[in-house]
């Protein structure tokens, strides 16, 4: 079946086909006719969007007299504060950086594919399973900044005498995380998209407007339960061992 | 009786295998074996959806019920419990969701 591809995705493929191909030469894959996948593209997309909006941002900020741009980045920022304090306690402010970019990520992916002509980057499973690895990496990373080598014993169990069988289970159980996380966002996203479609078909017109109002729902919702499942892993990473 | 019973259901279970064995492969009806390959597919897929989405929704019923409750007792605390009952939610529609991630990938 041949791929159909987005206007921007043709329009990169068109223009930058030559870019695209670099980057391909730099991971040693092979240079191909059209380069750049929906997917790359539309996440391309989302950064840009939400660097013009910070870059918008910055000059309007001031501390005397706020604006209503700046309060609402400020609402944003108290709720993902707010949420770590309550996940991971005292030391949160260190790591509401990376669950505020997870967030505001995840929520602009999700919501862009309701635009017609676009489509949501974490509908593919490579986006959703590039963000869980990076959680993944960023619990562990803390955690072994928090604890020092101590961090082995987590996986060890509550007894010694366990630790033998505790520890695979635990690698096992650390590796399902970054499934789960990947499949609920992924299934989540590409389930919303085909029920959207399915009754396109039926009903040829309109009446897909429900289902795509459920789906902003269900994109808000899950965005905020992958930060809140980060925040829940950094916070069972971080905590000393009494 | 009911022992009975459960020595009749093990001994069908045991017995099984070799009633509805399948039989060799003959390379010569390979496209009926295959259409029949994906109509077996096709059924099955459609009831794990179905067993999958009947349980989903038995779950997030008493999810739904203990939070409205909880709501109806504590008024003041209703922001925390619907909270509480979202999250829950999105986490038992996720288990339906692999299932149907299954079917996708596996139905072509």
């Amino acid at each position: 079946m041949p791929e159909s591809e987005l206007w921007v995705t043709k329009v990169f493929n068109d223009y930058l086909a030559g870019a695209g191909n670099w980057a391909l030469g730099l991971v040693k894959m092979p240079p191909q006719a059209r380069p750049w996948a929906d997917f790359v593209v539309m996440q391309v997309l989302v950064v840009l969007v939400l660097m013009l909006v910070v870059a918008l941002l910055r000059p309007r900020l001031s501390a005397g007299r706020p604006g209503k741009f700046q309060q609402t980045f400020e609402l944003i920022y108290e709720f993902v504060h707010g949420q770590a304090e309550e996940q991971v306690g005292h030391a949160a402010h260190r790591y509401v950086a990376f669950f505020g970019v997870i967030f505001i990520y995840i929520l602009s992916s999700n919501l862009i594919g309701l635009i017609p002509c676009f489509e949501s980057p974490t509908m593919n499973p490579s986006v959703t399973a590039g963000c869980a690895v990076a959680t993944f990496c960023y619990y562990h990373a803390v955690g072994i900044q928090a604890n020092g080598w101590r961090y082995v014993l987590h996986f060890l169990g509550p007894m010694p005498a366990l630790a033998p069988l505790m520890f695979p289970i635990e690698v096992v159980s650390h590796l399902a995380r970054m499934l789960s996380l990947t499949v609920r966002l992924y299934a989540n996203m590409f389930a919303g998209e085909q029920v959207t479609l399915v009754f396109l078909n039926l009903t040829k017109f309109a009446a897909p407007v429900i289902f795509m109002g459920l789906h902003v729902f269900v994109g808000v919702v899950q965005a905020y339960i992958f930060m809140l499942l980060a925040m829940v892993y950094v916070g069972g990473a971080v905590a000393h061992e009494h | 009786m009911t022992k009975k019973v459960l020595l009749l259901l093990a001994l069908m279970l045991i017995a099984s295998p070799m009633i509805f064995a399948q039989e060799a492969a003959n390379p010569a009806d390979t496209n009926a074996v295959a259409q029949a390959h994906a109509q077996w597919l096709a059924i099955s897929a459609g009831f794990a959806m179905a067993i999958a989405s009947s349980l989903c929704g038995l779950a997030q019923g008493k999810a739904i019920a203990s939070a409205v409750e909880g709501m109806a007792r504590n008024p003041g605390a209703a922001k925390a419990i619907q909270l509480a009952m979202l999250i829950g939610l999105a986490f038992i529609e996720s288990l339906a969701l692999y299932t149907l991630l299954i079917v996708f990938v596996k139905v072509k």
